[in-house]
């Protein structure tokens, strides 16, 4: 049961400008929910960029007990989903809601055949769950922020991942949508059985499965362990270099920003 | 009409569409027209517009060169587009430097060598000039195949690879998350982009070419959300541009090139006003505008 899914040891992300990730060594076991908070510029987005093979690294990684480089087969990446940040599309591009989300199923049926029956099904079952069923055939560029991120969940979740990656899926969303993409998340985690790296700055934010939190700073791990010690108010006022203050209410947790 | 004047007139249409002039200029309509459109719809759904210019710089620069050293120019302009694919690939995968002004150095700097080119050969070749504004009416048997060859391979690899396509013009991060090979259509579409545009020296030139890689992806995007009537509109956009500005040119005596690339801008101009989309989200507007106006 708890062997290491995702394992970095001594990884380093160099680039002109200087160390980007510097020696990270870091294990997650299978099904573990971890936060990865940091400063703007510590080097998060780097390191999830490192464990979905979008960048060059020194040092070793591996997944599901194999070694990997930032080059890998189509097996391997079909089993890393990732979830970027909200981004811009062009209202007039020509994909529809469904469309999208069938994207998910491409790589895993492979070239020169189309998804069939099932994967469809599948789909439709996860739009309803992601709550944008009725959405369906309107073209993605003129969904809300938080429509398409519920779509961009339905998609990962269909390529059927073990690990989903997300990095700060919940920014630029208004606070319902933010507790609503959350519980969402939350929900397939248990549901799908996934590991989940989460990266976010919000700590107010944070979703009820995370328990661990990697604290990044410089490219370096400064803590990683039990949430409740990383979100101590004294160990975020060092790592952002603010004065932060957390305190208890009805058994949950607030950050105030001095 | 009579029966007679009616198979009259069969037989006059009958022997213009075989008179093999006529019958060339009409294939050459539809080999340009058809490779520039689809690739259009890749220039336009990228976002990469400049990545045309440059490389149609590059094919131009290369065939003017090649014309100078007295070498074949669509394979000299081809393989400038090649080095410029590989230059700018990489560079576009990059996110610590501004392709903006990599690409603007660059392509400032093939006009000057082509116009460079240029400048001698006039004094010498009449035939240089041709490289500039192409001749949909001139077209070597060679020049065809070529593009025949090229349209096919490119038409071959829409098809095959839709659905990965679709993906990588979706999001190419995702796509390569989601365990497409993202980089081999990528670089393959780099491939084929240097293959149209030098194969279209000829047709079109060029200079032009470019209004013809623009155009018609531009004009579907102001008429469909669906992937597949996207590539046909655009497809029948840059057909279109192309046997109307040749008519156009024959009737009015004007260069062919020019009346082609005003031939595509009046279609998207008629796209863009007709478009529904436009409406649809004007549409929308007012709904919005509406909901606040209740509260
Ligand atoms: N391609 C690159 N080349 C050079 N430097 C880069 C590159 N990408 C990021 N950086 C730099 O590396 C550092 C870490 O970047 P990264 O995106 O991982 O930070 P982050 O923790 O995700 O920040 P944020 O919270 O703002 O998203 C930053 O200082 C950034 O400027
Ligand atoms: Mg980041």
């Amino acid at each position: 049961m708890n062997e290491h899914i995702i394992e970095l040891s001594g990884v380093t992300v160099r680039k002109a400008k200087g160390v980007l990730l510097d020696g990270i060594s870091l294990n997650v076991a299978r099904n573990e929910f971890v936060g990865i908070i940091g400063s703007n510029g510590a080097g998060k987005t780097t390191l999830l960029n490192v464990i979905a093979g979008f960048e060059r690294f020194e040092g070793e990684l591996s997944l599901f007990g194999k070694p990997e480089r930032w080059k890998r087969s189509r097996e391997t990446r079909v089993r890393v989903g990732y979830i970027p940040q909200l981004f811009q599309i062009d209202p007039a591009f020509p994909i529809l809601v469904s469309e999208a989300v069938m994207t998910g199923a491409i790589g895993r049926v492979g070239l020169f055949r189309s998804p069939g029956r099932k994967e469809k099904e599948k789909a439709m079952g996860l739009m309803e769950m992601m709550r944008v069923a009725h959405l369906l055939d309107r073209p993605l560029g003129q969904l809300s922020g938080g429509e398409r991120q519920k779509v961009s969940l339905a998609r990962v979740i269909l390529q059927q991942p073990d690990i989903l990656l997300m990095d700060e899926p919940t920014a630029n969303l208004d606070i319902a949508v933010q507790k609503e993409v959350l519980n969402l998340i939350n929900e397939i985690h248990q549901k799908e059985n996934l590991t989940v790296l989460f990266v976010t700055h919000d700590f107010n934010m944070i979703p009820a499965g995370m328990k661990r939190v990697v604290l990044l700073n410089h490219g370096k791990i400064v803590f990683d362990g039990d949430i409740d010690v990383a979100l101590s108010g004294d160990m975020l006022s060092t790592l952002f270099q603010y004065p932060l203050e957390t305190f208890e209410r009805d058994g949950r947790r607030f950050i105030s920003y001095g | 009409m009579t029966e007679e004047d009616l198979s009259l007139m069969v037989d006059q249409i009958m022997d213009v569409l075989t008179y093999p002039p006529i019958q060339k200029a009409a294939l050459a309509c539809i080999l340009c027209g058809a490779s520039c459109s689809l690739l259009s719809v890749f220039v336009v759904l990228m976002k990469m517009p400049l990545i045309g210019v440059s490389m149609s710089h590059a094919a131009f620069a290369g065939a003017v060169m090649g014309m100078l050293l007295g070498f074949n120019p669509f394979l000299c302009g081809f393989i400038m587009c090649l080095l410029a694919a590989g230059v700018l690939g990489p560079l576009s995968d990059r996110t610590d430097i501004a392709p903006e002004n990599v690409l603007g150095i660059m392509f400032s700097f093939l006009m000057g060598v082509a116009f460079l080119g240029m400048g001698i050969l006039t004094r010498t070749k009449a035939g240089a000039l041709n490289l500039m504004w192409g001749s949909l009416l001139s077209l070597s048997d060679s020049d065809i195949a070529v593009l025949t060859v090229i349209t096919a391979i490119l038409l071959l690899f829409i098809v095959m690879f839709f659905k990965e396509i679709r993906y990588v013009l979706f999001n190419r991060k995702l796509a390569l998350a989601g365990g497409v090979p993202e980089r081999f259509i990528y670089y393959a579409l780099l491939f084929l982009t240097g293959a149209v545009i030098s194969s279209n020296l000829a047709t079109v030139g060029g200079l032009l070419i470019f209004a013809l890689l623009v155009q018609p992806g531009a004009t579907a995007l102001q008429l469909t959300y669906n992937l597949r009537h996207f590539f046909l509109i655009s497809v029948a956009a840059g057909i279109g541009s192309c046997v109307s500005g040749l008519i156009v040119s024959y009737v009015f005596n004007l260069p062919s090139g020019a009346s082609v690339v005003l031939m595509a801008t009046t279609i998207f101009a008629a796209a863009y006003v007709f478009s529904p989309k436009r409406h649809r989200r004007k549409k929308v507007k007012e709904c919005i505008s509406y909901e606040y106006d209740k509260r």
